[in-house]
């Protein structure tokens, strides 16, 4: 646990001794960890271990006091989240931030990373580019509406949508990003079971396709039979790792979190 | 606008020239302020009911616009100077530039200062942001009161020329002149905005406005966003106060004072946020009080006259304060946009 | 142990509780003490510096920036106190200090009494109008965000300064006191009884009577927790209507007596409220919001460093230097200047939430934290919704 953690094929993200502090209190505390390439890795944990701060840290919402973050060998702790996103890392909330005076398609095309009319030059002197991309992006986001069940949705606004529902719109539009690696907080967390076991489904198909997710639960069903690795947070920091079994069975965890 | 002024012409029997062209000129300054105002309107709905920037020196960029104009515009004006004093400082000047070079530099001037503040103070909350912005307003307005070789000071700039010199003096033409200038920047500015507001730039504005930290996490640079709409609105701005100088005898820093940032503010929330139309509707109601007002005092008994004008502008707190409470939304709400 | 919850981050924070710490004389509090007095050595210096660089006008100057201080220091103690407690900028300020000079002015001219009598009659009259104001309007914008407050106060603002407008017309009034000059002290430097002592004293005896307050009374400590964090206030039990029309009182009151103070070292006039209105705003934003300490020693800034600032200006106003006209209107650029730069570089002010009461290290230290806190868009303000 205490070697350092190469990078290339072994890892696409590695979260290196990272500190971050809210007044007096250590919510990260010299964490490190590292999630492999084209995996589903959960990351779980007692509530306050920091697992959503950690999220944040790495999505680029909030700035570390100390240590690093590495995204496919390239440093981002630091930067933009928007500039986070544009090298291929996404994060979903762990309650839906939809735009709610938008559709849903609006609010897919709105993800798109790389719309030529959202360049007030291009507007001016490149409308029929801007067009193409409009018409473009529109046919990405509703495959994607396709992909996740929300094809039906597509025109209406997004407040309208139920819990469930916008919790599949949080991962339609981060999927509109075109993400290397996903950060997901609590995807199934008040949904049900029915639209739980297909959004995994889902989010297996695009594991087989060469996307990285790595996700915050509290659903141990779904944590167990669905991550490939687990890795464990406690106050502030990692406490175990390993395969779902393994993980169940370490004494350190069943301690501070599982409790039998 | 202008239907406004030829009905009123048609109403009266048919040849204009026959015509109490003293109503006329007088209606068709109404119209013109209002468009001014409205422009002014169309800007801050830009950057407030758009994109959520809570700009409180509206005056100042107003202002900007202004003097740039006036500047560019002017013939050159040296100080008068009795027995070694300046009695009257002379200003920066003598360009005598078409005012559409006016314009054009005013837009820029003012666009160009709204992008500069816009940088170091988007990043701060609403409050703050206001009370910048109003600080802003205020250096400006007192820069220009003291720097009397730049901007005449408190004397101002004068002969200001107008769009077309008619010769013998028309005012009725002026008057029309005037109007169908603004008349088609307003229409100009609402289709711009119309055309951009509607764009995929725009609908990040909106994605901003209500949740910035969402937007963020999807990949936009929302300061970059937020500066372009600020700057755009400034811009605006600086066109209506391009517009202003050909509406006034002299231009001078009181017509500067944060009350017009305010009267701004109450069309805005009166049209509803967001909505343009509803922007020009609101300017063409609150100044047609402002103008009412002004008709009303000549037939008021002495004492009353003055007590007008300041009615007008307690009625328009009263407006603001019941507006915020009960309607903030305002009396035009947003269009419910549907991408098909 | 406490343990921190997961929350979303937010581009909202509250303006922050007051400050203060009780003051027994343990080690911590002599090292203040001591702080404090190397500042005013400091400034002794400095203003010695100038003298010999300005001549000793300076003293002059130096005694406008106090008395300058003192009236900004009573107000901004009242902006912060509604700052801290209802959450926004009351951008109504400055008339209801032209409100309460109005008052004082009626008494004083009207009812022919000694303007002590009228500054006592307008102190109630403006509490009368907080609460008021509360009741009408500000509560009913509770919840609803920064913005729309201020927009209600504005209208407030046009409301009071037009009606004034109104009955007493655009003109300068003075208040019937006895003319007074000045005493000399030393060469270069006379304190009139009037408008140096009065204000001073005035202005004294209300920081200490805040101080007081705040330390000492429930309801001082009532006002803290309110400030600090409303629902936990109303959690715990505390009446925070009372407190909230117990803020409104007293800034009102403050205002008004700021106000009369204005008028006692100039004149009474509509617009003398609102030409002080970004300086109060400075004052509160430099000591850092919801903070009395803060607005006290926001306001000693923002004064001295207008006042003093005027024989530099005149400097730079003579023909062989730059030539600046009118250079010594200039001199509200500072305070502003100084503004601006506390919003961008340290937003929360001197006694924002991670200062002692006296500064120390305050210019650097905060440039470099708040130039790292920036970049990430949680921690300093960022911009709001739109309010309403």
């Amino acid at each position: 646990m205490s070697a350092a953690y190469p990078l290339g094929p072994n890892a696409i993200l590695e979260v290196r001794e990272i500190e971050k502090s809210f007044g007096g209190i250590r919510a990260v505390d010299r964490c490190s960890l590292v999630v492999a390439p084209r995996s589903v890795t959960g990351l779980i944990g007692p509530n306050g271990a920091g697992k959503s701060t950690l999220f944040n840290i790495i999505s680029g919402l909030y700035r570390p006091d100390g240590g690093e973050i590495w995204f496919g060998g390239v440093r981002i702790d630091g930067l933009p989240p928007y500039g986070i996103v544009r090298l291929g890392l996404a994060k979903t909330w762990q309650i839906p931030h939809e735009l709610k005076k938008l559709t849903v398609l609006e609010n897919l095309v709105l993800a798109a990373k790389d719309h030529r009319g959202e360049s007030l030059v291009n507007l001016f002197f490149n409308p029929s580019g801007i067009r193409k991309d409009e018409r473009r992006l529109r046919e990405q986001a509703r495959s994607i509406l396709a992909l996740t069940q929300l094809s039906n949705l597509a025109h209406e606004e997004a407040s309208s949508l139920s819990g469930g529902q916008k919790k599949l719109l949080e991962l339609a539009r981060v999927l509109m990003t075109e993400p290397a690696l996903v950060l997901l907080d609590e995807p199934v967390a008040g949904v049900n079971p029915t639209l739980a076991a297909s959004l995994m489904d889902l989010i297996e198909q695009l594991r087989q396709g060469g996307t990285t997710f790595f996700l915050i639960e509290h659903d141990m069903n779904v944590v167990m039979k669905r991550c490939d690795t687990v890795i464990v947070m406690h106050q502030g920091r990692k406490i175990a790792e390993g395969p779902p079994d393994a993980v169940r069975k370490d004494p350190v965890v069943i301690d501070s979190y599982l409790g039998g | 606008m202008r239907p406004l002024a030829r009905r009123a012409a048609t109403k009266k029997g048919g040849d204009p020239a026959a015509v109490d062209t003293g109503i006329l000129v007088n209606v068709a300054f109404y119209a013109s302020v209002s468009i001014i105002f409205a422009v002014l309107a169309l800007g801050f709905n830009l950057q407030w009911g758009y994109t959520g920037l809570f700009n409180a020196g509206i005056a100042g960029f107003f202002l900007l616009g202004a003097y740039t104009a006036a500047i560019v515009t002017t013939p050159l004006d040296p100080p008068t100077i009795v027995g070694g004093v300046v009695i009257v400082p002379g200003h920066l000047g003598g360009f005598s530039l078409p005012f559409a070079f006016g314009a054009i530099m005013a837009m820029v001037v003012s666009g160009l200062a709204a992008v500069l503040i816009a940088i170091p103070t988007l990043r701060l909350r609403a409050d703050y942001l206001a009370i910048a912005t109003l600080a802003f307003s205020e250096i400006i307005r007192r820069i220009t009161t003291n720097l009397d070789t730049v901007t005449g000071g408190t004397n101002g700039i004068t002969k200001i020329p107008r769009l077309i010199t008619f010769d013998p003096p028309n005012p009725f033409a002026n008057a029309m002149v005037v109007l169908g200038a603004g008349a088609a920047l307003v229409l100009a500015a609402f289709l711009v905005l119309s055309f951009i507001e509607e764009s995929p730039w725009g609908r990040v504005l909106r994605a901003v406005r209500e949740d910035e930290v969402a937007t963020m996490a999807l990949g936009k640079n929302t300061l970059l966003f937020k500066i372009e709409a600020f700057g755009i609105g400034g811009a605006l701005m600086g066109l209506a106060g391009a517009l202003f100088t050909l509406t006034i005898p002299y231009l001078e820093p009181s017509n500067f004072a944060p009350a017009l940032t305010f009267s701004i503010w109450v069309i805005v929330i009166v049209g509803g946020a967001g909505n343009n139309r509803g922007a020009i509707l609101g300017a063409f109601l609150i100044y047609g009080m402002e103008w009412a007002s002004v008709i009303l005092k000549d037939y008021v008994p002495t004492a009353f006259k003055n007590t007008i004008f300041y009615t007008r502008l307690m009625i328009i707190g009263v407006l603001l304060i019941v507006l915020i409470i009960y309607r903030p939304q305002g009396l035009l709400p947003e269009k419910r946009r549907v991408l098909k | 142990m406490v343990e921190p919850s997961e929350t979303e981050p937010s581009l909202e924070t509250r303006p922050h509780g007051f400050r203060l710490s009780p003051i027994h004389l343990t080690a911590a509090v002599r090292r203040q003490i001591l702080r404090g007095l190397i500042v005013v050595a400091i400034f002794i210096t400095f203003v010695a510096v100038l003298a010999a660089i300005f001549g000793i006008s300076i003293l002059q100057y130096t005694r406008d920036g106090f008395r300058v201080s003192a009236i900004v220091i009573v107000a901004a103690i009242g902006l912060t106190l509604i700052y801290g407690i209802r959450g926004f900028a009351n951008f109504a300020y400055g008339d209801l200090m032209t409100l309460g000079a109005y008052v004082a002015l009626f008494v004083n001219l009207n009812a022919r009494l000694s303007i002590v009598w009228g500054a006592i009659t307008s102190f109630l009259v403006l509490i009368l109008v907080g609460i008021v104001l509360e009741v009408l309007v500000f509560s009913r914008l509770e919840g609803r965000g920064p913005v729309a407050p201020i927009v209600a106060s504005v209208g407030v603002g046009l409301i009071i300064q037009n009606g004034i407008n109104a009955v007493a017309s655009t003109d300068q009034w003075l208040y019937s006191i006895p003319v007074v000059g000045d005493v000399p002290i030393v060469p270069g430097l006379g304190i009139n009884w009037i408008r140096d002592v009065t204000t001073f004293a005035v202005g004294f005896s209300f920081m200490a009577s805040v101080h007081v307050l705040l330390k000492y009374t429930n309801l001082g400590k009532a006002m803290r927790a309110t400030a600090d964090n409303l629902e936990l206030a109303k959690a715990t039990g505390i009446d925070t209507k009372r407190v909230t029309y117990a803020a409104w009182a007293i800034s009102c009151g403050f205002a008004s007596t700021s106000g009369v103070l204005l008028g006692l070292i100039g004149v009474v006039s509509p617009q003398m409220g609102i030409q002080y209105l970004l300086l109060v705003f400075a004052a509160v934003i430099v000591g850092g919001i919801g903070s009395a300490y803060g607005a006290m020693l926001g306001g000693l800034v923002v004064g001295l460093s207008q006042e003093m600032v005027v024989p530099l200006l005149v400097w730079l106003g003579e023909p062989d230097v730059i030539g600046l006209p009118h250079a010594d209107a200039y001199k509200v650029a500072v305070p502003f200047m100084i503004l601006i730069a506390v919003l961008l570089f340290r937003p929360s002010g001197i006694a924002g939430r991670q200062t002692a009461i006296v500064p120390r290290g305050v210019v650097t230290g905060a440039i470099a934290k708040a130039l790292a806190a920036r970049r990430a868009p949680i921690g300093p303000p960022g911009s709001d919704q739109k309010g309403g």
